[in-house]
């Protein structure tokens, strides 16, 4: 044994030190973190969960700041799963999430509140090269096909039959699903278990699901992943967020249109998602839990929702109580976090009057 | 306190966390590991169930409905990253060893010897994020559609080429990550005083430099060679951010070539975490720790594998 002991802790000797070079290299940028430290303000916020509604909070940070200098709010886009976590574990004061608490979930955690800020939609997203400008027609049974692995074919009779003149080539369609706990996992599988009674029965709906094995199937991390592998793998198919649309565009992959519940089929934009809201917000409960996938209407695009903040109704500290109920109360105003020049950047709905009066309610109980 | 009795303390504190730690998990996964049974190890189903149904009861568990817990496609692709890596990082350590400390001229040995440790001590991190942006793409649109077409007759090698992520990158980023580890090692044993007086003995005897490595050295390092490689193996099995990354986290299924996404069970516990802890029953954690579990029991058995290599080298010695 002795050789081996002996050679091993030189080795750890060496990585010690030259760590310890590294360290030193890093170390050079810390004037700059003590300087952030000493600015610290009286009340911190950590948001975190949601990539799709990441990039609308920071728009928001910036401008809220403006008005109220001494909250510091932090944004990471890690995932709505994440969010969920994180939030009734107290660990962020904002979970942010695409898909509400479940029943069971508000049973063990009674005092969460899911406020709607925002709604939001989905793209089914492809890179098919040549027809990424066509706009593809796709429906809830033929993707649930595809991530069943029943439809592997982009020249498949179902989709033929959805795409007439369209030349479809004859390649293996990858399906790219979110790895991680994901309100896009939520929102998609919703469409697919609504739209087709074989995937309810089978996998249903939820933040994760069991993806059947399909062969060439990937899993990506957050939506920007999402962008990524859709990017890096022709033929690939992928759901991503509204908020992601300039990425889409300027990266030339395609959007596909979804048929909605009238049989239309329909692009993610201001009006369909208008519509689509105007049916589903008489359903909305006063608790707010309530999914908006597949809406009737002839206009109505399938994929939209609220974007949660989800947060607890009893904080420990007044003064984030305070803080927390400000924030929101901009945030849900038209004239604030809904204005147009917000909603516009990342392809939203602004939330409809009676909803943001339910959303001011909840606000309310925050304390 | 004496010196003794105060040095005890400190070194059974160290020695009670690792049972404490494990402990404390079999304790947690208890539950899980009394509803999964040992179809746990045998079948390829990871799945939470319907987060949006109401839990139902399962064998005397709270479980939510079409939850089921099965990690044989974890364990395989452990396994199979491990053995990958290992199969080009040994023989690669050993040559780079046997350069190190035979043929680099000396004034530059230093330099070259801190380069290779400076490889050990970055962080597995920075290997991960440049497997993502350097090496997938390379892999995935040029090196696997070549290994397809001129290895392709070979079982495993052919197929379909992926997208880059999967086994063999995931091994090939563990390979980087190892190496330092065999050579600096092997590289140790072969300068030290001891391999010096054989060097200097067998020269004397008029062998060769090659001779001398060959036949008097590297059987002399056969142990160290052991040792270096368990601490690889264990690293590898281990290492978590860099296959997160590079592993295309497959659900649920075997791979069927290389080229192939698969998952590492230190891997999926960070990835599954925070979609487990949506869980309202609390058993999708519980199955998560009861994975730490089994990847803390192989490991054990990979380490109690080599003491008895090394046990059976010595008595036969």
């Amino acid at each position: 044994m002795l050789p081996i002991r002996k050679s091993a802790s030189a080795l750890m000797r060496r990585s010690l030190v030259a760590g310890g070079i590294l360290a030193l290299a890093l170390g050079a940028g810390m004037p700059f973190g003590s300087r952030a430290l000493q600015a610290q303000s009286a009340v911190d916020i950590l948001e975190t969960g949601s990539s799709l509604l990441y990039p609308l909070f920071n728009l928001w940070v910036p401008a809220y700041a403006k008005s109220a200098p001494r909250v510091k709010i932090t944004t990471q886009s890690t995932g709505s799963g994440t969010g969920i976590a994180q939030s009734v574990a107290g660990i962020a004061q904002i979970g942010a999430s695409d898909a509400y608490l479940s029943d069971a979930m508000m049973k063990k955690h009674p005092t969460m509140l899911n406020i709607p800020l925002a709604i939001s939609m989905q793209m089914v997203n492809y890179n098919v090269p040549g027809l990424n400008q066509r706009h593809l027609k796709l429906s809830g049974p033929v993707l649930a096909g595809i991530y069943q692995g029943k439809i592997t074919k982009w020249n498949d009779p179902a989709i033929a039959a959805m795409n007439p003149g369209v030349k479809l080539p004859d390649h293996t369609i990858i399906p790219v699903h979110r790895s991680d706990g994901s309100g896009d996992t939520f929102i998609f599988t919703q469409y697919l278990a609504f739209s087709t009674p074989d995937w309810a029965n089978s996998l249903s709906f939820g933040t994760t699901v069991s993806w059947p094995a399909v062969s060439g199937e990937l899993g990506a991390v957050g939506n920007p992943g999402m962008v990524t592998a859709l990017q890096d793998n022709p033929y690939s198919v992928a759901y991503i967020g509204t908020s992601y649309q300039h990425a889409i565009e300027k990266s030339h992959m395609g959007i596909a249109m979804l048929k909605n519940r009238a049989g239309n089929f329909v692009l993610a934009n201001a009006r369909t998602g208008a519509a689509a809201a105007a049916v589903m917000v008489p359903k909305t409960p006063k608790d707010q839990r309530v999914s908006l996938i597949f809406a009737p209407g002839r206009e109505s695009y399938p994929i939209i929702n609220y974007e949660y903040a989800l947060v607890n109704s009893h904080q420990p500290a007044t003064q984030t109580a305070t803080a927390l109920r400000k924030l929101f109360t901009w945030a849900i105003d038209p004239r604030g976090g809904n204005a147009p020049s917000f909603m516009r950047q990342v392809n939203f709905v602004p939330l409809p009057a009676p909803v943001a009066k339910l959303s001011a309610a909840q606000i309310a109980e925050i304390q | 306190m004496s010196f003794r009795k105060s040095t005890a303390i400190l070194a059974s504190v160290v020695g009670g966390t690792l049972v404490v730690i494990v402990l404390f998990l079999t304790l947690y996964a208890w539950p899980a590991i009394r509803l999964n049974g040992i179809r746990f190890l045998g079948q390829n189903s990871w799945n939470l169930g319907s987060l949006y149904g109401n839990p139902i009861t399962v064998r005397g568990q709270q479980i939510l409905p079409g939850a089921h817990y099965g990690i044989l496609f974890l364990i395989v692709g452990t396994l199979l990253s491990t053995a990958i890596a290992l199969a080009i990082a040994v023989p690669v350590g050993v040559g780079a060893a046997m350069f190190l400390a035979e043929g680099v001229p000396s004034p530059l040995r230093p330099w070259m010897s801190f380069f290779v440790e400076l490889l050990a001590a970055i962080p597995s991190v920075v290997y991960g994020l440049w497997g993502y942006v350097v090496v997938i793409p390379f892999l995935g649109h040029h090196l696997f559609p070549a290994m397809v077409r001129w290895l392709g007759f070979i079982p495993f090698l052919g197929g379909p080429a992926g997208s880059g992520y999967g086994l063999l990158t995931a091994g090939l980023v563990l390979t980087l990550m190892i190496v330092p580890l065999v050579t600096t090692t092997l590289r140790d044993a072969l300068v030290s005083p001891q391999a010096s007086s054989l060097r200097e003995a067998a020269m004397a005897l008029g062998a060769s430099r090659f001779e001398t490595l060959r036949a008097v050295l590297l059987p002399s390092v056969r142990r160290v060679l052991i040792g270096g490689s368990i601490l690889a193996t264990g690293r590898a099995l281990g290492e978590t951010m860099a296959v997160l990354m590079v592993s295309g986290n497959a659900l649920n299924y075997l791979p069927g070539n290389i080229y192939t996404p698969i998952s590492t069970m230190a891997s999926f516990i960070v990835s599954q975490l925070d979609s487990a802890l949506e869980d309202p029953t609390g058993m999708a954690v519980r199955s998560l720790a009861e994975v730490a579990l089994v990847l803390c029991l192989i490991s054990v058995v990979v380490n109690s594998f080599a003491r008895f290599l090394l046990y059976y080298d010595a008595s036969r010695a």
